[in-house]
């Protein structure tokens, strides 16, 4: 058992769902889908295992939007995609006590999706004029906006099995 | 202003440093509280250049977006369209032959270097001095020569293609690079002389700074200023994409962390470049150098990410598509970004002075930051 399958346990008892993807065809190595209030443990978590952050953002869909957490290891292989959607009220706890480069992360996604993060120091415009801190442009219109399962990876025959024949 | 009419208050005063200033190389706005000459706070204010390009990668095909990525970090425009383009393939699983990874390598490495010429002469030139960028723009010239006669341009090359690049190399590439490396060797002596035993050089930057591994973690640092503290991370080496994997290279680090040690770890940068682009030119593959894609690229539902290492650091970029030839969401990570959210941090208490020499060091390239 190496570190990553020690990590990929301790991550699935946060709970949370967590799956080992192939690189080649990804770009990264686990992902984790949880909910928002296991953000800040999942932060922790990472915080105490010398993970850095390598951004924070969101893409908006149905039924809620997503806020996207991706971190990386100076020393492991291992960089992690962690999809959270932001509960019904729009927030989301914040990570910049633990990962201080979130605080701009956060404050941009603020801009662009409305995401207000619960317990950031300084939620105020970042990229954007003040005047036009409720403008949200990267939301979708109407028309535009994909459900979930529109952008999953859809569970093909050849794309399923590679996967499936490493872990064997 | 405040006068000193007591002992017990903090007398302190704004400053407005930029956008229009020089030493902050591009739009960039810091609003500092000062005293006398100490920075008390400094909290940089963004977005004067913001053209939200992500929301421009969501309203064209992945392919008319090519052109947008080398204005991120027009410094080093290849090495942003190359994340992008490796995206694009990774996503569409399409196989580029090993020639035009050479020519990715090759080129990549060139802009690279140019990068850091360009980077070591505003970075002496903010400390005021005027001499070296006359040379290191004499330097970085032959680069811009090179890359002009196979890219077209100079600056926003926009030269990769998916699947590809663009057009092959010729043999006079190949013997002017060639006598580029030789050249940029025998400078790298005049540099040593110049700056690096500088007096006052090595005074002005020495120990004005500490840049720390955990705080690169907090912050997500990455590049030569998270190498300058000892950590030997490189997305070149760490998570090898395109065909770097198969050239024989150092990643040059420091151990404290200071300017001083990131401007070593840049110029030992350079010189691992040079054996990069030799080994590439070595054993350049024959063989075509852009396979045929669809007109319309559909990319298959689902999220990827790509990362590279551009001369400041980790570039990411993350894609989500729902199956049409328009990205649903196109994230930009940029490393300016994060490397220059630990300014507030860093320069509390640090004099003015000073506080330029950590800009420079950060290397900051704003239309990156922006977006």
């Amino acid at each position: 058992m190496d570190e990553t399958d020690r990590l990929i346990d301790d991550l699935g008892g946060l709970p949370a769902a967590v799956n080992r993807v192939d690189y080649r065809r990804r770009g990264f190595h686990l992902e984790v889908l949880l909910n928002a209030e296991q953000v800040r443990k999942l932060a922790g978590m990472l915080r105490d295992r010398e993970f850095y952050l390598s951004f924070v953002s969101a893409v908006h869909l149905l039924p809620a939007i997503e806020v996207l957490y991706q971190f990386a290891s100076f020393a492991l292989p291992c960089r992690i995609m962690a999809r959270a959607a932001v509960t019904e009220g729009g927030t989301m706890p914040t990570i910049s006590d633990m990962f201080h480069g979130a605080n701009w992360h956060e404050r941009e996604t603020r801009d662009m999706f409305g995401v207000v993060f619960t317990g950031h120091p300084y939620l105020e415009p970042l990229l954007l004029p003040e005047e036009d801190a409720d403008l949200k442009p990267l939301l979708k219109a109407e028309g535009e906006l994909k459900t979930v399962d529109k952008i999953s990876a859809q569970p093909k025959k050849d794309a399923a099995e590679p996967p499936a024949e490493e872990e064997r | 202003m405040t006068t000193a009419t007591g002992n017990q208050d903090r007398h302190s005063f704004f400053l407005n440093m930029g956008p229009q200033h020089p030493s902050t190389h591009g739009v960039l706005r810091i609003l500092l509280e000062m005293d006398g000459e100490y920075v008390l706070e400094a909290e940089p204010v963004l977005g004067y250049g913001h053209r939200i390009q992500e929301k421009m990668g969501e309203s064209r095909t992945w392919k008319a977006f090519m052109p947008n990525t080398s204005r991120l970090d027009y410094v080093g425009a290849l090495i942003c369209t190359h994340g992008y383009v490796g995206l694009i393939e990774r996503m569409a699983g399409i196989e580029v032959p090993p020639r035009a990874e050479y020519i990715r390598v090759i080129t990549s490495e060139l802009n690279r270097i140019g990068s850091h010429l360009l980077w070591l002469g505003a970075f002496l030139l903010d400390l005021g001095a005027f001499t070296p960028i006359m040379y290191t723009f004499d330097d970085r010239e032959q680069i811009l020569d090179i890359l002009e006669d196979v890219t077209g341009s100079r600056l926003t090359y926009c030269y990769y293609r998916v699947g590809g690049v663009n057009r092959d190399i010729d043999e006079s590439f190949i013997e002017k690079t060639r006598d580029f490396i030789r050249r940029l060797r025998g400078r790298f002596k005049i540099y040593q002389d110049l700056i690096t035993d500088n007096i006052i050089f090595i005074k002005r930057v020495r120990d004005i700074v500490r840049f720390t591994p955990d705080m690169a973690r907090r912050y997500g640092l990455t590049g030569p200023l998270l190498r300058s503290t000892g950590i030997r991370y490189d997305i070149r080496k760490n998570e090898p994409y395109s065909a770097y994997s198969e050239f024989d290279f150092e990643v040059p680090v420091g151990t404290t962390g200071d300017c001083m040690e990131a401007y070593q770890v840049r110029i030992r940068e350079m010189e691992q470049c040079l054996r990069i682009i030799e080994q590439a030119l070595d054993r350049l593959p024959e063989g075509p150098v852009l396979v045929k894609t669809p007109r319309k690229l559909k990319l298959p539902p689902g999220d990827a990410s790509f990362s590279v290492e551009t001369a400041r650091g980790e570039l990411a970029y993350y894609l989500v598509s729902d199956g049409s030839d328009v990205p649903y969401r196109l994230k930009i990570r940029s490393p300016c970004f994060s490397n220059l959210s630990l300014l507030p941090e860093v320069c509390r208490d640090m004099l003015l002075s000073d506080l330029v020499m950590v800009l420079g060091t950060l290397d900051l390239v704003i239309p990156a930051i922006d977006r």
